[in-house]
């Protein structure tokens, strides 16, 4: 396979699609990224729609794990580490209050942003008096480094609030919907890369869905694009690898071990969406020692306004979803921006609100008082 | 990231002049040597690539930054602006 970007394009410019609308969704922020910053949508047939998928943890993160997180940084003497994405993340708290992590730290929280759980270890050991917590969001990719930490060995005053979760329940979610609101699907290569591809084989095989794994080159996203347009047209559906440099049958069996030795998986919130069954991870038994969800008391208070919520007038649940476009939200470009971020997907690397403002689109295309016209 | 040192589970990688420590912890089961490439996330190496799948890598990420760099610009645009 050593087409070029520009191969795949014309190979996909011959298909007859002849005004048949087919619909993709990624579920990885990469993917969104690169098919955003490379124009892949404006190069692609008018009847081709890329719709960025549930492909960021950060937007779906519990609100209530980040309002936590923020009260341990402000009311326990304890060092929060997190990932930067996850600062500015807004919570649903009154006017004057703390909203995000920034301003926790700001309000004299000790808050550090980290890139990787070897800083969280190091930080930690470097502080051997005082409790750090890592508040740790992430797919399958991101906690699976935190699973192998735990498995090597975590400081005695290190401990985890987990937020982690996987991509695929969020998907079979959407799949056994009324109307999955998708015809195809490119799937996400670094989990596959450690999960393993199989993961994926049931959007074929239980719902007749096209699918194939791409990696983040505009190259492998377009054979993946050809290869379920391919399938869609043909009728004859499998599970396609166009990353198979990297993605490799069964995934990364360290990193598999590790998740399994560490977590197990259960239900989990997700952010404005809900409940997802076997969508979590969570530490097992084992390391409850290390469990900052037993360690502190919960700050959430049972009565607290807006708990869980998207914040008001935020479109995210449903661009996570797949059910709107960024720019379909009505606060995305004015009241919602990178700078002044209200919902989580315009603050994470990942969201797809903040990379279609990365790629130049500004404005809502939505009246501020009827709202959108929803894909949905 | 190309890998340059090696102890024990940790190595140093390289990549366009920066360096990290990276985790090999879960690449037991592959072997890895000095000057292998390998795909990094948040600090630990996921996968074994070869040199040409890595020097793909860095054109999309370099793209990215550029892109990305722009986007920092106009957030935070300079005082004589």
């Amino acid at each position: 396979m050593n087409h070029s970007a520009q191969d795949w394009l014309g190979l996909i410019r011959q298909l007859p699609l002849a005004g048949r609308r087919v619909r993709i969704m990624n579920v990885c922020g990469g993917h969104e990224r690169s098919i955003t910053l490379a124009g892949i949508r404006s190069a692609l047939p008018a009847e081709i729609e890329l719709i960025p998928g549930p492909g960021c943890p950060v937007c779906v993160c519990p609100e209530e794990d980040i309002y936590q997180a923020i009260q341990l940084a402000l009311r326990e003497p304890v060092i929060l580490v997190t990932y930067g994405d996850m600062l500015r993340v807004p919570v649903n708290a009154p006017k004057g209050e703390v909203r995000s992590l920034e301003q926790a730290r700001a309000a004299g929280g000790e808050v550090r942003p980290i890139a990787s759980p070897l800083e969280a270890a190091q930080i930690a050991r470097d502080n051997p008096a005082t409790p750090v917590v890592f508040f740790a969001a992430g797919f399958e990719t991101t906690i699976a480094p935190t699973a192998a930490l735990a498995v090597q060995g975590l400081p005695e005053n290190l401990s985890l609030l987990l937020s982690g979760r996987l991509t695929w329940p969020a998907v079979a979610m959407l799949l056994n919907a009324e109307a999955p609101g998708f015809d195809a699907l490119v799937a996400p290569g670094h989990v596959a890369t450690v999960m393993g591809p199989e993961e994926w084989g049931f959007v074929v095989e239980e719902h007749a869905i096209p699918a194939a794994v791409a990696g983040f080159s505009p190259g492998s996203l377009l054979a993946a694009t050809y290869s379920v347009l391919r399938q869609h047209l043909e009728g004859r559906r499998f599970l396609d690898n166009c990353y198979p440099e990297v993605v490799r049958p069964g995934g990364n069996p360290d990193a598999r071990a590790a998740l399994e030795q560490a977590m197990r998986v259960t239900d989990a919130n997700w952010r404005g969406i809900g409940i997802i069954p076997q969508s979590g991870f969570a530490l097992r038994e084992a390391y409850a020692a290390h469990d900052a969800r037993t360690l502190f008391p919960d700050h959430n208070a049972a009565d607290r306004r807006r708990m869980g919520e998207m914040p008001p007038g935020c479109d995210c649940a449903r661009v996570v979803l797949g059910k709107r476009y960024p720019n379909q939200c009505r606060l995305f470009g004015n009241r919602c921006t990178p700078r002044n971020p209200i919902g989580p997907c315009m603050v994470s690397d990942e969201g797809a609100c903040r990379i279609w403002w990365a790629g130049g689109m500004r404005e809502s295309v939505a009246s501020e008082r009827t709202g959108a016209p929803a894909r949905e | 990231m190309q890998i340059q040192e090696i102890d024990g589970f940790m190595a140093k990688c390289e990549a366009k002049g920066v360096e990290r420590d990276v985790s090999l912890f879960m690449l037991q089961h592959e072997p890895v040597d000095l000057g292998d490439f390998v795909v990094v996330h948040v600090g630990y190496a996921i996968q074994k690539i070869t040199q040409a799948e890595a020097q793909s890598a860095w054109e999309i990420y370099d793209e990215m930054l550029a892109a990305e760099a722009e986007m920092e610009m106009e957030l935070a645009p300079p005082d004589h602006a």
